[in-house]
Formats: structure tokens, sequence, C-alpha cells
């Protein structure tokens, strides 16, 4: 008796649980559907009535990329990627780097440093956004091909401050080991890469993919650095414009497609990348 | 390390200066000056599916002046955009750009824009007409070459309403279903203008602030209650308009000369436009009046080469320049010239919108304090579509949209 109430108790609560998770992962996958169903719409328009399309196309992808006199889009997705790929082997690197420093060497100025860092990232990157197109300008990266440079930079500049989450998981490696590694004759440099570094997948991976993600969805600073260089724009800012009102009836239904397309890199890199990040908060050495 | 950072940044700056050499290698074989010119529009006045508007005009005025060699560099900014990427950085913008009136003063602001004087401000106002030269005239100066004029409109379906009908919105409503951007703060205030509500004067006055309230405004508040239940007044709400008049659900919509093509495409020879209609308030006949603006061709006040941007800029807000505009993207003249052309002046767009300008509309003032027009009145619109605005609070609702008008910022 009392093992059946238990059981039907457990069904309840199941059937509970159950319920809420569909109704919050309906609320979740929801947009992401819409956004998918609105880019296959063959009716132009940006006002949607309905869920599904009337009718279906691939037009709207075509469009994207064989118009491109008005909205070059492949040449911003190429753009982007650019800018994406380089700043991640950028920032990955500085912030690997420094949080391997503030994990391993004892300096005079790691504590102020640590704590200088803490402090400059309370504050949201873009307060500096005007200061930053003007030194970049000084320098003379704002025009041309060279804006791509400047993007990389200004992607990857403040790499080095997030360096928290990477220290606290070097940290868990125990020292000895760098010690037999010193004793075999390796250099600081060695230990990083041969050691330390085969040791912390999961924390590389986190950070390759959160340094592609950053830039590649950005638009404050492309929009503040490219102004009006047209040729130099990322996908954020011709996302943007496909909405502004003269564009908005012709380009709504391209901008749902350029958005799926743009969530394709990120969806494949997690994909490939999963498998390390699941077992991120495993520690380094097991065994 | 140090040596060689010094020395990359050696080859970097010969890099860099070897390429501006060549951006200005032409220098004067026959005597001629060689100047660079910056001229920045939208993306549409340079893509080749839309004729290259720019392009062919920047080359004509290149043409007509042989003392001059000049390259043109081209960019890419939008008239609604324009000023603010201006503003941020006068000296490494455009010589020559295009704005839209309403950030008038946030190019002034920011000493970006030239003043234009003697000769050439007699050339512009002898093709433009003093509605519209005013649009760009702040203090007695004059900022820019208006090329058209910016505001908004009713476009119809001729099948539907007759040419009497459009004058009267309540003898469409009669008819038609009528779609209006009700919580759009650049439509609703429309219905206020309509019943003796002004905004800072005669637009230009900062100090007399905006008047929408009192006893008029509250009376309008109430109209619009009444107006948004009737079942043939739909709200035009995120391109709900466009939607409906594509499906047949709706028969006339307001909007500007943005959408003329698409609508032209919709309802074929059967599009009819007009200027605003009246409205009966009361048992009284009111007029609409929707804002009205311009864009206008602005020449940078840091340009190098000021003589050639404020020729060009002239150029490009030429009957000439203006005619091509037209022909190649529908862009509506303004220039007085041109409205006896024939084609121009059959155009029921051109027609309407110049009638718009001239009859049921009110310039939108740029004085700085207009920003905080925008958002207390698409609130009000939006408090009426919820009905969280009624006949009962119809009076303080009104009162305390014209109070937060008045007020600079969060309150």
């Amino acid at each position: 008796m009392k093992e059946k109430s238990y059981k039907r108790s457990k069904q309840i609560s199941n059937i509970i649980v159950h319920a809420v998770l569909a109704v919050l992962a309906f609320v979740w996958v929801f947009p992401v559907l819409w956004v998918v169903m609105t880019s296959f719409w063959a009716e132009k328009g940006s006002y949607v009535s309905t869920f599904f399309p009337k009718s279906f196309t691939l037009d709207n992808y075509i469009k994207l990329f064989t118009d491109t006199t008005l909205l070059n889009f492949p040449k911003m997705f190429l753009n982007t990627l650019i800018i994406a790929v380089f700043s991640c082997l950028l920032s990955t690197f500085l912030l690997l780097s420094v949080s391997y420093c503030l994990s391993r060497m004892k300096f005079k100025m790691r504590k102020p440093y640590m704590n200088m860092a803490m402090v400059l990232g309370l504050f949201p990157g873009f307060m500096s956004m005007i200061a930053v197109y003007f030194i970049l300008k000084a320098v003379g990266l704002t025009e041309g091909n060279l804006i791509r440079v400047a993007l990389v930079f200004c992607y990857s500049g403040g790499a080095a401050i997030g360096f928290q989450v990477a220290k606290g998981f070097f940290d868990t490696t125990p020292y000895a080991i760098d010690e037999a590694a010193m004793l075999d004759g390796c250099t600081r440099w060695q230990i990083f890469t041969k050691i330390t570094l085969p040791l912390s997948k999961p924390i590389v991976i986190y950070t390759v993919l959160t340094s592609f993600i950053s830039p590649w969805v950005d638009f404050i600073f492309a929009k503040v650095i490219c102004r009006a260089n047209a040729d130099q724009y990322t996908v954020a800012i011709g996302l943007w414009r496909m909405l502004e009102k003269e564009y908005i009836d012709n380009w709504y239904t391209c901008f749902a497609a350029g958005a799926v397309l743009i969530s394709i890199p990120i969806a494949l890199l997690f994909l490939k990348m999963q498998k390390y990040y699941v077992n991120g908060t495993g520690g380094a050495v097991k065994g | 390390m140090k040596q060689r950072l010094k020395r990359l940044t050696a080859l970097l700056l010969t890099a860099l200066s070897l390429l501006s050499a060549a951006g200005c290698s032409s220098a004067g074989a026959s005597g001629e000056q060689s100047i660079r010119l910056m001229v920045w529009s939208a993306s549409e006045d340079q893509s080749k599916d839309s004729g290259e508007w720019l392009q062919t005009c920047c080359e004509n005025f290149a043409a007509l002046h042989p003392e001059w060699d000049i390259t043109f560099v081209y960019g890419v900014a939008d008239e609604a955009t324009a000023a603010n990427t201006v503003s941020q950085d006068p000296s490494a913008s455009a010589d020559v750009f295009l704005y839209a009136n309403d950030n008038l003063t946030v190019l002034t602001d920011a000493k970006a824009l030239a003043k234009l004087g003697g000769k050439y401000a007699d050339e512009v106002a002898s093709f433009t007409s003093d509605a519209l030269l005013e649009s760009v005239t702040l203090d007695g100066y004059l900022y820019g070459v208006p090329f058209t004029t910016n505001t908004w409109y009713m476009y119809y379906d001729k099948r539907v309403f007759s040419e009497e009908d459009v004058k009267s919105l309540d003898a469409m409503l009669e008819k038609g279903v009528v779609s209006f951007p009700f919580v759009n703060s650049w439509y609703l205030p429309a219905f206020y203008f309509g019943n003796g509500c002004t905004l800072f004067g005669d637009g230009t006055q900062e100090e007399l602030g905006a008047d929408f309230g009192g006893e008029n405004a509250a009376q309008v508040t109430d109209y619009l209650i009444d107006l948004i239940k009737n079942p043939n007044f739909v709200v035009d709400d995120g391109g709900s308009g466009m939607a409906g008049l594509r499906d047949g659900s709706i028969k006339a919509m307001f909007s500007g000369s943005w959408d003329s093509a698409s609508i032209r495409e919709i309802l074929g020879d059967n599009m009819g436009v007009a200027a605003l209609p009246t409205y009966t308030l009361n048992g009284e006949t009111k007029q609409m009046y929707s804002y009205a603006g311009s864009k206008a061709v602005g020449v940078n006040s840091q340009s190098e080469n000021m003589v050639a941007a404020v020729e060009l800029a002239v150029y490009l807000g030429s009957a000439e320049a203006q005619r091509l505009h037209y022909d190649l993207r529908n862009v509506i003249p303004s220039n007085t010239e041109l409205m006896d052309d024939p084609d121009i002046a059959a155009d029921p767009v051109v027609i309407a919108q110049n009638d718009t300008f001239d009859r049921t509309s009110k310039l939108q003032p740029f004085v700085p304090q207009m920003t905080n027009c925008w958002t207390p009145v698409e609130n009000m619109g939006r408090g009426i579509r919820n009905s969280s605005v009624t006949h009962a609070n119809a009076v303080e609702q009104t009162t305390a949209m014209n109070d937060a008008m008045n007020s600079d910022g969060i309150s």
C-alpha cells in the first residue's frame, strides 16, 4: 500500500516536473523556431500574422547572397569571420597566458594587478568606445582595410582582464607537476604549452568559445569604428540596417535568414567542442 | 623587442604614407588643382541596381569643373544617421553629406556644418521654396541645400474611396478600413495639431515649450478614445498596415515616399495618394497635420577644400541632380523649376507630398527640447489602445503627457 502511494506520488511529481519543463522548453525554443520559420516566408513584409508560412521558399537565403548591391551580406559575413577568428586566437592566447602567469608566478605586482583588473572589469567596455575610437584614429587604423585590424584589437585588447575563471582552473593543477617538469629541464613556456594546456582542455575550449562569440555578435564597437565604410561592415551592422524603415519591408525575411546563418558557425563550434565543455568543471588532474 | 617594434612602426608608417601618396598621385599635370572629396549618402544612392546616383552626379560635377582634379571617396551614411556619424568626429567625416533636417542641431552643436552664404545662398534660394529653406535655417544662417521634403501622407485604394471621400477621415471610415500608426509619435500628434496644439510656438521658440495640454488637447484625447473603438479604424503597428494592404483587409494607410514603391506594387493603378484628411471633433471639421522636414546636402565645416565642397553640395541639390534622383530612385524633388516638368508634375506621389508639405503639415521643430516630446506621445497612443486612458481620466492623462513633454528627461 505504502509502496503504491510512493509510486503514485512519484508519478504525479514527474508529471508536474515534465509539464513545467515542457512549458519552459516551449518558451525558450519558440523564438528560435519563429525566426527559422520567418526565414522561409515567401510573402513579403515585416508583419507576420501566422506562425507557419503560407508558402515556403529559399529565396530569402538566395537574395542574401546574390542581391549584394545594397547590402553586401557575403562580404559582411567574411569580414565578421575574419575579425572573429583573429580576435579569438589573439584573445585566447592573451587570456590563457595572463591566467597562467597569475596562477604560477609570484611577483610583486600580482595582487595589485588582480585587484585593478577586478575593478576595471566592473565597467562595461563600451564606456570607453569614444576614447578607443580616437586612439585608433590617431594610430591611423580607422580607414580602409585597417578597420578590421582595429576591430581585432578592440575585441582582444581587453581579454587579459577576464582571467579569473582560467586562473582558478590552473590553480587546481598541482604545482608538483610543474616542479617535476622543471626538474626534467622544462622551461616555463614548455610547461605552459606541453603540460598545463593539455591538462586544461575544458577551460581552453571555454575561452575559445567565448572569445569567438563576443566579436561575432558585437554591434557597438563595429558601429562606432566602421562609421561610413560600408565595405567593412560586420554582420551585426548589416542585420541592423535591414530593419531600418527604408529596408524593412523588403528585407525583413532576409533579416531572419541572416540571423539563422550567423548562428550556424556558433552552433558548429559548440557541437564540436561540447564534449570538452561539459566536463569543464571536473578539475584538471584525475586519478 | 623594442627595436623590432620601432622597425615595424616605421614600416607601417612608410606603407601608410605610400598609400596616401598613391591616393592623390595625379597631381596637376596641366596646372589643375588636385583635391580629394569625401561624399556620404545612403547606400541606395550608390548601388548599381538603382543607377549609382551619387557616382553619376559626382562625375558630372567633375566634368563641369576642369580646374579641379577631384578624387572622390564614397561612404555610406543615410540621411537619418549621417548627423550622428558626422558629429562623432567631424574631422574624419565626409566633406559633403546628406542629412535629415531634424538632426540640424546635432550637427550645429558639434560645429560640423558649414554655413552657406553669399552667391551660394542666393543660388539655393533661387530654386527652393521659402518653407523648405526655413527647414535648414538656424539663427538666420543657411546650413545646407534642401533636395527633398520628408513627411507622411495617405495612400488609399481608389476602388474603395473617391477623391471626395479622402478629404474627410469620417467619410473614409464609413466606407472602408483605415489603418493609422496610432502608437508612433511621429504620426499621432496629427490629431492634436488639428485642434490648435502647438510645439515651441512656431517651432523655433523653445521657451514656449509644448502646448499639448489644456481643454483642446483633452478633447482630442476623448476623440481618439472613441476613434480607436471604430471597427473600421485599425492600428498600424510593426508593418501590419502594409500586410493588411497586401491581403486586402486594409484599404488606406499612412506612410511616406519610402513605401510608395511597395504600395504601387500592391495596388497598381488603383493606388491613390492624398494629403491628410480632416476629422470631425464635436461637430467641427479639423485638419490633421503631419510633421514635415527636409533632407539636405550639408558641407562639413572642417573640409579642407571648402570651395569645391560647397560647389558640389549646391550641384547635388540642383535641378539636374534632383531630376536624376527622381528618375533613378523616386526621390521626390523639391526644386521649384522641376515642378513645371510634366512627368514630375503628373506623379500622384509628388503631388501628394508637396500638397502635404504646403498645406497639411507642421515643420518639425528641431529645438533640443524636442527630444523630450516623443515618448510621452507614444505612451498616450499606447494608453488609449490598451484602454488605460479613458473618458474618465482623459483630462489628467493629457495634462500628464504635456507635463512630461515639457520636463527635462526623466521625471
